[in-house]
């Protein structure tokens, strides 16, 4: 019997390496899929950074934009722009105005913020999302739908708006979408029932248990609220112009006009502030335990106790 | 030391009835265990104890003396919660101290009492680090130091043990006992672990809907069941459909069962009986089954018995020794002792 013809077998391919084997799959090289995030970065850096670097050339370089070359490049750098609008007197009030609206907004809203926050969590949970809602309104509608409300209002409390200080309240009901969820947030970190709950089982009352237990716990939500609080107040620009008050971004408008190198050195100079103090708040708002004297330290300092006879 | 009672209490929450005519007696020194299912009140009542929630009806006297409406800052309690409720700003010896501060006394004798609570519950060397540096059992510990520092004339514990794992929580449980022992200390603890409750008790008070089902010691509650309700929640209970004889007894599937403790039913009636597994056992004329599951629990084992009659699965605890000859399939049969049983009427 003839034996049927078999078909021949064909040879295995030969095995590609392994680190190869994902080209073999059409998949994009690793190579590229590491580019890829530091390519996006680089852009997006570009895109923050050139305008910051322009701004910083015009204001410290006296060479007009057209003249720039190979040959100018490092020439006619100094500080005069800093040194002109340091010597405004108009600049120094504006500053201390915002600075005083800053923390005077701060204070207020922390005072009026956290007792209110943790009572919602403790006695209305249900309508935390309704209050969060209307925190989120300040965001929603224009600065300038408030601007009219307050100018139907403005002949009847002419004495309150004619002070600088009634910029405040305003300014609290604008930084309450950053502030409300700065605090919620801290306050969702900690438990805050059972915390309260065991500081009044120890023998607090209410304003005890805010000033001993929460405030401590809550200090890198209230950093991040008050420096947010802050970041506000010194970028409002339409409330404090239409009330007419002296506050920096109004005069950093106002001088960037009259003196535009000066202006423009201010505008950097903000710039470089805020971005400070936000980088303080990384620093401040890092959890670490406080150094202070050990249990044992403290036995040796004091005296024995003596037993009553 | 002090007593605690609590007078006809009511408690709703809207519409939920939380607790009703809630009566119980702590007598001075005593570790009482409410226990019940979620829901039954057992929180609310320790919550009412603490001051954090008010009664709507009833009273409520510590030592005698009425704090029904007493702020839960003005109530000399000693509370331990279940998340551990440490102050994560302060040192473990600051948490201990935050009490005794409060109240503000002076700076030695503070120290003094916040050393020896340590070393109560042996966290001396320990005495610096913070919560987030402390296991969970380690953290309890502290949360009963911080409770007992202040002298409290009541303990709360709020199911302090749930978050811990298995044998944190038994050697943690243990030292609980021998705290409240040494220092006498009136205490109510809450747990819907039976197991918790049976070990750590003077006395077991089960809970059900917002009342109590029975008060007892461990051993009355689980031996002598007072309702089908505690005896199904404390404990595994085997339940058989049986018939009410001519003379009172009880015939589980032809076999005949004396229940002591039942009370006068109609001959013929439909009855349902619950047996402990321990009050099960392997008889050679008793009812006829195969056994389904052996399971072995360490110095004990359980026998899954499917019964013919009923084809009912029946857990039956037997000795090692007559565990180590079963194996599944093998035909058997069970006989019922009824000293201990709970009869309620079949539906």
């Amino acid at each position: 019997m003839i034996p049927e013809p078999v078909a021949p077998v064909p040879e295995d391919p030969p095995t590609a390496p392994t680190a190869l084997a994902p080209k073999a799959v059409g998949r994009p090289s690793r190579r590229w899929a590491n580019l890829m995030p530091l390519l996006v970065l680089s852009i997006t850096g570009l895109y923050f950074v050139a305008p910051l670097l322009t701004l910083f050339r015009y204001s410290l370089q006296n060479v007009p934009a057209f003249l720039l070359g190979r040959d100018t490049l490092f020439k006619n750098w100094s500080f005069e722009a800093f040194r002109t609008f340091f010597g405004e007197d108009q600049f120094w009030s504006a500053l201390t105005l915002s600075f005083k609206l800053a923390v005077g907004t701060a204070v207020l809203t922390l005072a009026l913020l956290i007792p209110t926050t943790v009572w919602v969590h403790l006695k209305l949970p249900k309508a935390r999302t309704m209050v969060e809602f209307f925190t989120v309104l300040p965001y929603m509608i224009p600065p300038i739908a408030l601007v009219a409300g307050i100018k139907l209002i403005q002949p009847h409390v002419r004495w309150f708006l004619n002070s600088n200080y009634s910029l405040i309240p305003f300014y609290v009901v604008m930084a309450l979408p950053f502030t409300f969820r700065s605090i919620d947030a801290g306050i969702r970190a900690l438990d805050v029932r059972t915390l309260v709950d065991a500081s009044r089982s120890l023998g607090c009352g209410w304003t005890q248990t805010l000033w001993r237990v929460l405030l401590p716990n809550l200090r890198t939500a209230i950093i991040s609220a008050s420096f947010l609080t802050m970041a506000v107040v010194f970028g409002e620009f339409t409330l404090a112009s239409l009330l007419i008050k002296r506050t920096l971004p109004l005069f950093q408008r106002e001088y960037t006009s009259r003196e535009p190198q000066a202006g423009y050195a201010l505008n950097l100079m903000v710039l470089l502030a805020t971005t400070l103090l936000f980088v303080l708040l990384g620093v401040l708002t890092k959890k670490r335990d406080r150094k202070h004297r050990t249990f044992a330290h403290r036995a040796a300092t004091m005296a024995p106790i003596t037993e009553p006879t | 030391m002090t007593t605690l009672d609590y007078i006809s209490i009511r408690k709703t929450f809207g519409p939920t009835v939380a607790l009703e005519s809630f009566d119980l007696d702590v007598k001075e020194g005593e570790l009482i265990t409410l226990l019940g299912p979620s829901g039954c009140g057992k929180t609310t009542a320790l919550r009412i104890t603490a001051g954090f929630e008010f009664a709507d009806s009833g009273a409520l006297l510590v030592g005698g003396a009425d704090i029904t409406r007493t702020p839960a800052h003005r109530r000399n309690m000693g509370m331990v919660f279940q998340s551990y409720s440490l102050f994560p700003n302060l040192t473990v010896a600051n948490n201990v101290d935050f009490g005794l501060r409060t109240r503000k006394q002076d700076k030695i004798t503070r120290h003094h009492r916040v050393a020896e609570m340590l070393e109560l519950v042996e966290l001396t060397p320990y005495a610096d680090r913070y919560p987030h540096q402390l296991s969970g059992g380690q953290q309890q510990r502290v949360a009963l130091a911080r409770a007992l520092a202040v002298q409290p004339q009541v303990l709360l514990l709020d199911e302090p043990l749930s978050a811990l794992d298995a044998k944190v929580r038994t050697s943690l449980r243990d030292e609980i006992r021998r705290i409240q022992t040494e220092v006498g200390i009136t205490t109510l603890f809450v747990t819907h672990d039976q197991e918790e409750a049976l070990a750590i008790s003077d006395r077991v008070c089960v809970m059900s809907a917002g009342r109590v089902e029975q008060l007892g010691t461990p051993t009355e509650v689980y031996r002598r069941p007072s309702t089908a309700f505690v005896a199904r929640f404390v404990g595994t209970m085997n339940e058989f459909r049986a018939e009410v004889g001519m003379g009172g007894e009880v015939t589980v599937g032809g076999l005949r069962v004396d229940v002591p403790a039942m009370s006068a039913r109609a001959a013929g009636s439909a009855v349902n009986l619950l047996v402990r597994p321990e009050d099960v056992h392997l008889q050679e004329d008793g009812l006829p089954g195969t056994v389904a599951s052996v399971i072995f629990q360490g110095s004990t084992t359980l026998v899954g018995i499917r019964l013919d009659v009923f084809d009912q699965l029946v857990s039956v605890d037997v000795g090692q020794g007559r565990a180590d000859d079963l194996a599944v399939g093998d035909r058997v049969h069970i006989g019922v002792v009824g000293a201990n049983a709970v009869c309620e009427d079949a539906a």
